[in-house]
């Protein structure tokens, strides 16, 4: 059986004291992250595994924890810039999330214009929810339109968090943000519902690529950020298996977990069982017997 | 008259094409992404160390993060206190004849000024109107309408009662309670349209300034409840048993659902149930169920089951049966359970007859219980 694969770089550096990103740091965090996802030469080739010239590539990243812990615009903004490196053009590529409010608390700057790379929320004028509503399992939602008709590929750019509910949240629950209701997918640890989401047609026919931003990890009490438990982490995690990417993030906030004396989240009852309900679906890994962890330090 | 030019002439606030979903959607399309939200402080909530709360209006006893809101929808979480976004701002507002509710025996005839917000603390897989209950208040148009408002256009158009109704009004509680109070200062009536899913202490508050409150009782299982309300049973009866020991005139509604809720065994649980728990005199709704939702692959409720559920519930003691949503149908009449003639008669949502005086039959004069003036 084929092993899925999770890349893990950690860039010691890559954030100043002062919180700013060290661009290029981030870049060649990326950079290797994407050579060794397909033992390519150059990340160029690599994406080019993923993404061709005429894909309309959207980002999805997870702004609603604020700029203290959202995606940070430096993070998708270097993904996209080795995008357009790859040959995607810039006016192809869309790095959005619910709320253009949100999204602007995080430190995003809204960019709307034809012609370029877009930053926007689906509560953009003439964007929205698509009419239709998608009945797939347990879901019964409301897509995005930049989800169902902007993009034809899609990258989960997550934040890597605790969750009160979910145990953790990271690349499958961040699509919960592009539906109208993800407040009706929170009971019983959003499972489920996290990977019946993924699993409908709108998101698992466009997932391409997960990638975790864990360059600061909030390791208990979020997804609300809280100095005391988010943790500079430095890293970036890579996987083609959404499910895999996910496991080894709850993982990573076990260790850190771990360390800090807290309980794990089994023993809070909450680890995140929507992976194994993944697993059920067939939608990805979730055991280290089945995943091939590849880790790197800059 | 244009619906703006209306809502000028209501009071000042809209009113909203809440039944001709059709229209109602072309505007909620149209304002998608304007926030017209409130931060008025939610009430039933326990605060918890690091900005937590706990939200303990419904049985959902959501706990929540900053910046998280409720199953809800519409209470949110905000650096620690707890908030309601929809306070004064209706999504929905219609003036409705008080059968459509509905309430048969609470001031037969009578018009309601009928408002609504977003949002709905459960997620009936065959809500009907699912298209404001099952969004975020970001996601329609909210129009101000604060509590005053709502009560002067009641009094202008001529409305002695408001209906708190179309979503689920317990997840606007704030909104209900204190435009109740103020309607009542104005002699005027307060409804609420329910599901039922409220905690008791919120709950016996609200049957102090409410006249009249009808509960949705989706079906007698709790499977039922789990698999296609996403709640809970047990709450529901609780609070028919709370509602029933207070002041407030209380009517039930049970849609029935081929296949999902319409055994003769479930429905002569609920009958049961409702004569010992609350009394013959309760009247029951049987309604019948249109594909909707999620729920598209199930035919409409034959009449023959709900006939079925009339004999069963008559069998069983309670004296004011209905069936609902079968415009016509001899069984959306009031008859007088002592000899049998016909007390309200009525053909869909209009009244074509009363033969009550001072809330007796005027053929036994036997004493029809009600709101009847």
């Amino acid at each position: 059986m084929a092993l899925s694969q999770v890349i893990i770089v950690r860039g010691k550096g890559v954030l100043a004291q002062d919180g700013g990103v060290d661009q290029k740091k981030l870049l060649r965090m990326y950079s290797r992250g994407f050579q060794l996802m397909h033992d390519s030469p150059n990340p160029k080739e690599s994406l080019r595994h993923l993404f061709r010239a005429d894909d309309r590539v959207g980002i999805k990243i997870n702004t609603i924890g604020g700029k203290k812990i959202s995606t940070r615009s430096e993070v998708s903004q270097s993904l996209a810039s080795l995008l357009v490196e790859s040959g995607v053009p810039d006016r192809g590529i869309v790095i959005w999330d619910r709320t253009n409010r949100e999204l602007r608390e995080a430190g995003y700057r809204l960019s709307m214009n034809r012609g370029t790379l877009k930053v926007l929320g689906t509560d953009t004028n003439s964007v929205g929810y698509n009419f239709d509503l998608v009945s797939h399992l347990n879901i019964g939602s409301r897509f995005s339109r930049i989800q169902t008709d902007t993009v034809t590929t899609s990258i989960s750019l997550a934040i890597l968090k605790d969750h009160g509910m979910a145990g953790i949240t990271a690349g499958m629950k961040n699509y919960f943000g592009a539906i109208h209701n993800p407040n009706k997918y929170h009971d019983a640890n959003c499972d489920p519902f996290v990977a019946e989401l993924f699993d409908t047609s709108p998101i698992k026919e466009k997932h391409r690529l997960s990638i975790l931003d864990c360059l600061v990890v909030q390791y208990h009490r979020g997804p609300a950020y809280h100095a005391r438990w988010a943790k500079k982490y430095e890293t970036l995690v890579f996987s083609l298996d959404p499910v895999a990417a996910d496991f080894v993030g709850w993982q990573l906030i076990e260790q850190l977990r771990a360390q800090d004396g807290l309980p794990s989240l089994e023993e809070e009852n909450r680890e995140p069982k929507y992976l194994q309900t993944a697993v059920k679906m067939g939608l990805g890994k979730a055991s280290s017997s089945e995943i091939k962890i590849i880790e790197e330090e800059i | 008259m244009k619906r703006r030019q209306f809502f000028k002439a209501a009071g000042g606030a809209a009113l909203l094409s809440g039944s001709g979903m059709g229209s109602f959607l072309m505007d909620l399309y149209a304002f998608s992404g304007q926030e017209n939200l409130s931060q008025v402080e939610a009430r039933y909530y326990k605060k918890h160390p690091d900005r937590e709360i706990e939200c303990e209006l419904c049985p959902r006893f959501c706990k929540l993060g900053d910046k998280e809101r409720g199953y809800c929808g519409v209470r949110e979480n905000i650096g620690g206190t707890y908030y309601t976004l929809v306070y004064g701002k209706a999504c929905s507002a219609n003036i409705d004849p008080i059968e459509k509710k509905p309430l048969f025996h609470y001031l037969p005839g009578s018009s309601a000024l009928s408002i609504a917000t977003a949002g709905c603390n459960v997620n009936c897989k065959f809500c009907q109107n699912w298209e404001i209950s099952q969004v975020r208040p970001e996601q329609v148009t909210n129009y101000d309408f604060p509590p005053q408002a709502v009560v002067q256009s009641a009094q202008k158009n001529n409305c002695p009662v408001i209906a708190y109704t179309y979503t689920e009004p317990i997840i606007f509680y704030e909104y209900m309670y204190d435009t109740s109070v103020e309607a009542r200062k104005k002699g005027i009536h307060n409804v609420v349209i329910t599901g039922g899913y409220i905690n008791p202490e919120p709950l016996v508050e609200l049957t102090k300034v409410v006249q009249a409150i009808k509960v949705d009782l989706k079906a007698f299982s709790e499977d039922f409840y789990s698999s296609y309300v996403r709640g809970k049973l047990e709450p529901v009866l609780e609070a028919i048993k709370i509602i029933s020991k207070s002041k407030v005139w209380m009517e039930i509604v049970y849609l029935v659902i081929p296949t999902l809720n319409d055994s003769p065994q479930e429905i002569r649980g609920v009958s049961q149930w409702l004569r010992k728990e609350v009394g013959p005199d309760i009247p029951l709704h049987f309604n019948q169920f249109h594909p909707m939702y999620l729920v598209k692959n199930l035919p409409s409720t034959p009449v023959s089951t709900l006939e079925r559920a009339y004999k069963i519930a008559r069998e069983e003691g309670l004296n004011y049966v209905y069936i609902g949503n079968v415009p016509g149908h001899r069984a959306e009449s009031t008859y007088c359970p002592k000899c049998g003639k016909v007390v309200i008669d009525r053909k869909g949502y209009r009244i074509e007859g009363i033969g009550l005086s001072e809330n007796r039959c005027n053929n036994c004069n036997t004493p029809i219980p009600g709101i009847w003036s």
